[in-house]
């Protein structure tokens, strides 16, 4: 903000906040915060140290001790911790691995959406217009339309290699982006320190990247922690039904899918990777609403 | 207590007897159209034996050829190039109609002179020989092959040849005396024949319902109606047993069997299928063109080991394209199909092989542990060092250029080596045909000496002769024969017969029975 005011000529004063009662650590939501965040980083842990903490290669197969159940469970395999799956291997190092697989086309996924949604909505809120209507529509489109229908087809045209499904989410959530800092845009282009900006001969490119982008981080954080742990749902939905990553790779979807049929015989097969991605959501999806309510004045001050 | 027992079987008695004239039924697949000159699939051909009948019928108890009375009472092979059949009097079709021989000519003439593309196919691969078919008078019709043909009987059984109405047909769509496409594809949603059960509603690939044919000449249908349900998924159909919403179910894999036991209200039964889960290759993809690649990726697949983990050793494991209901034909003692993982590495040596990856297509679930088994071989293959790539496709990839191998099964069509084996690696064959495999001019020769010799010896040594061709290059790779299994209620009986050809539910007179308990 100083930057801008410099810049603009205008003296800022910044609002008050509210005197705190209590040690910051101890608001409410901490707790939330402190859990899920914890969460998150020992689920990245585990996926970036799959290589080191895998027991077994998660392709070995060992074709006469499959369905095996996890260790305490009566037919248990010692070096088994969480079981085997229907062709002998290993469940831990298959979920460790599928989990880093499914965080990694995740991430992509959400910064491939993130780059193009950000585009298009700054493009869209700067230059108006006809630019802006055309935009806008193709984000209408993509919002009403049934967006598992788009990535079924779109696969089945381009067939199923790890950068199509990275593509498929890619586009997920782009219109999302888009419309949510075309909104930005459109009402910080009329906040003074932007006119003033403007008046004194910046470039929209300058105003675009030094005064706009600065002020869409917080929102556009927040949406993409959303969209992180949507895309996760939407990667095991694909791989759930069989189009995703083809096996023998692992991603937490693909193995709930291929595990289906074993439900009733050997739940433990679907129950551990269901449950991890189950986790990875529900600590995107917790962390997103806590920045989300730090980042929204309005939350924040009432 | 007492009194509770006794409550609870009066219940279960008053609602067996309520249920007893509808048996429900829970399939893996469902057919989009059902049409049994056309068909081939394993889907459709679960549900024609209800509906439709062939001219020479057979004892479906019996694994060897039995034939029996069909549509037809009697006949002889009056020349090695001509069969008479007489026809059962007094048979009418589902809609009231008379069945005439001009019906019976039509419902071959469909096939051997098709002009809807669809017939064209089975004509090459199930009718080749069948020159015509000649009208003798209102009860007799003559059957005329173009070479000497030792297969009549069998031919005359078969799913390709039951008998349809021609007026039926002909007053589906457009012009009422005039045979058009389109009267092909309506019979094809509204199936009618001469069996014991009409079909009363069919909705492709979701559901079939039939009901007794109170006037069908032999002894009536069991059941008033029966309802044929698809549930894809396996766990869906198990919980639809469990909950009695279906009486049975199919398609369990054996390693499912455990859920199925300690459970008193149901049971399980099942048969080695006379099909093949095979894996088979594009000999003319020029990746795959090298004989010596192909001999090394079937003999590094450790059948037996498949069989005992994916299937708990109730699949059978063979050595060659054979099966027990060839009769006199079945040849357990040739020796095609082995596992020698050293020899496969040494072909592989001296093949060049550079570890270019192999794609293997197969379909997500369209065969009873497919993917696993794709996946157990892809690690099988890697044990000799080849390299592949599974590709989940549900599409039919097998006639692609780029195909390079897959998986797909071959069935028993007609008990004999030709409705096998022949169907689909005939020179004829749909393998031929689709383009991924090219008989050579000797394979051809041979393949003549077996189909068309009379005498028994000569077949056997030409089906010999063309095993020994297989082996050393093979364009297909026999796993096993699955074992499939079907669980229901425990008051049905029922169980897959070995005279059938593969996966029929065969829900006649005789052959199902429900107690009120």
């Amino acid at each position: 903000m100083s930057d801008i005011a410099r810049e603009a000529g205008v003296n800022v004063v910044m609002p008050r906040m509210p005197a705190m009662v209590r040690p910051g650590w101890l608001r409410r939501g901490n707790a939330t915060f402190l859990v899920a965040g914890l969460l998150g980083v020992l689920l990245i842990a585990a996926a970036l140290l799959a290589p080191v903490l895998a027991p077994f290669d998660p392709g070995a197969q060992k074709l006469l001790a499959r369905l095996r159940p996890p260790i305490g469970f009566s037919r248990a395999v010692a070096p088994y911790w969480l079981g085997t799956d229907a062709l002998g291997r290993d469940l831990l190092s298959r979920c460790l691995y599928g989990l880093r697989l499914s965080l990694a086309l995740a991430l992509f996924g959400t910064v491939l959406g993130l780059a193009i949604g950000v585009t298009l909505g700054l493009v869209a809120g700067l230059a108006r217009g006809m630019t802006d209507a055309l935009l806008m529509g193709f984000a209408d489109v993509k919002l009403a339309t049934p967006f598992t229908l788009v990535a079924l087809l779109v696969i089945a045209i381009a067939g199923s290699g790890i950068g199509v499904l990275i593509t498929v989410l890619g586009l997920a959530y782009w219109a999302q982006f888009a419309r949510l800092v075309r909104g930005q845009v459109l009402s910080l282009r009329e906040l003074p320190y932007v006119e003033a900006a403007r008046s004194i001969g910046a470039s929209p490119w300058r105003v675009a990247v030094r005064h706009m982008l600065p002020n869409l981080v917080g929102p556009v954080v927040v949406m993409a922690t959303l969209s992180f742990s949507n895309l996760i749902l939407l990667e095991s939905a694909l791989s759930f039904i069989g189009i995703g990553v083809q096996p023998p790779t692992a991603t937490l979807g693909s193995m709930v899918g291929q595990g289906r049929d074993y439900l009733a015989s050997a739940p433990w097969v679907v129950a551990v990777p269901a449950l991890l991605i189950v986790l990875v959501s529900l600590s995107a999806m917790l962390l997103g609403d806590e920045l989300r309510d730090r980042m929204d004045a309005a939350l924040r001050e009432r | 207590m007492r009194f509770r027992h006794f409550l609870a079987a009066a219940l279960v008695a008053t609602a067996g007897s309520a249920s007893a004239q509808e048996l429900k039924v829970g399939v893996q697949n469902m057919a989009p159209w059902l049409d049994p000159g056309r068909d081939f699939s394993n889907v459709g051909s679960q549900f024609y034996i209800n509906t439709f009948e062939p001219l020479v019928g057979k004892d479906h108890t019996r694994a060897e050829s039995i034939w029996q009375p069909g549509l037809a009472t009697g006949w002889t092979i009056v020349s090695p190039t001509v069969m008479e059949l007489k026809l059962r009097e007094g048979v009418r079709f589902q809609n009231g109609d008379p069945v005439t021989a001009e019906d019976v000519a039509f419902s071959l003439d469909r096939i051997i002179h098709a002009t809807f593309a669809p017939y064209t196919v089975r004509q090459r691969d199930t009718l080749p020989n069948l020159a015509a078919i000649e009208i003798v008078d209102a009860q007799t019709v003559r059957v005329i092959a173009k070479k000497p043909e030792p297969l009549f009987e069998t031919l005359m059984n078969t799913q390709q040849t039951m008998i349809v109405s021609k007026r039926y047909i002909m007053g589906l769509t457009g012009k009422p005396d005039a045979l058009e496409d389109a009267d092909y594809e309506a019979f094809s949603l509204k199936p009618m024949g001469t069996g014991p059960y009409r079909v009363a509603e069919f909705v492709p690939n979701q559901r079939l319902v039939w009901e007794r044919f109170d006037g069908y000449w032999g002894p009536k249908a069991p059941f008033q109606r029966v309802t044929v349900t698809r549930i894809p998924e396996l766990s869906g159909r198990l919980t639809a047993l469990k909950n009695a919403e279906v009486d049975l179910i199919t398609n369990v894999p054996p390693d499912q069997l455990s859920v199925l036991e300690g459970d008193k209200a149901l049971k399980v039964e099942g048969m080695v299928t006379p099909l093949f889960h095979v894996v088979i290759f594009n000999t003319q993809n020029p990746k795959m063109a090298d004989a010596r690649l192909r001999r090394a990726l079937s003999l590094a697949i450790d059948r037996k080991t498949l069989n005992e983990a994916l299937w708990q050793g109730k699949a059978v494991v063979p050595t060659s394209h054979t099966y027990p209901q060839f009769g006199p034909l079945y040849m357990p003692e040739l020796k095609t199909f082995e596992y020698n993982p050293a020899e496969a590495k040494r072909l592989l040596k001296e093949a060049g092989y550079d570890g270019f990856p192999i794609r293997f297509d197969t379909a997500a679930a369209y065969y009873t542990n497919g993917l696993l088994a794709a996946q157990a071989i892809q690690e099988m293959w890697a044990a000799v060092g080849v390299k592949s790539d599974i590709k989940v496709d549900d599409r039919w990839t097998g006639g692609d250029a780029d195909m390079m191998a897959r998986n797909w099964s071959n069935p028993m069509y007609f008990p004999d080596p030709t409705g096998s084996f022949g169907i689909m690696w005939a020179p004829t064959g749909n393998s031929a045909t689709e383009g991924r495999f090219k008989p050579t001019a000797e394979y051809s020769a041979v393949w003549e000496r077996f189909r068309f010799s009379t005498d028994l010896g000569a077949r056997k040594q030409a089906y010999s002769e063309l095993m020994t061709m297989i082996r050393n290059d093979p364009p297909v790779l026999p796993l096993y024969q699955p074992y499939e299994s079907f669980a229901m209620r425990a008051n049905i009986s029922w169980k897959p017969l070995p005279g059938h050809i593969p996966y029929v539910l065969d829900f006649r007179a005789g052959r199902i029975a429900q107690a009120a308990r």
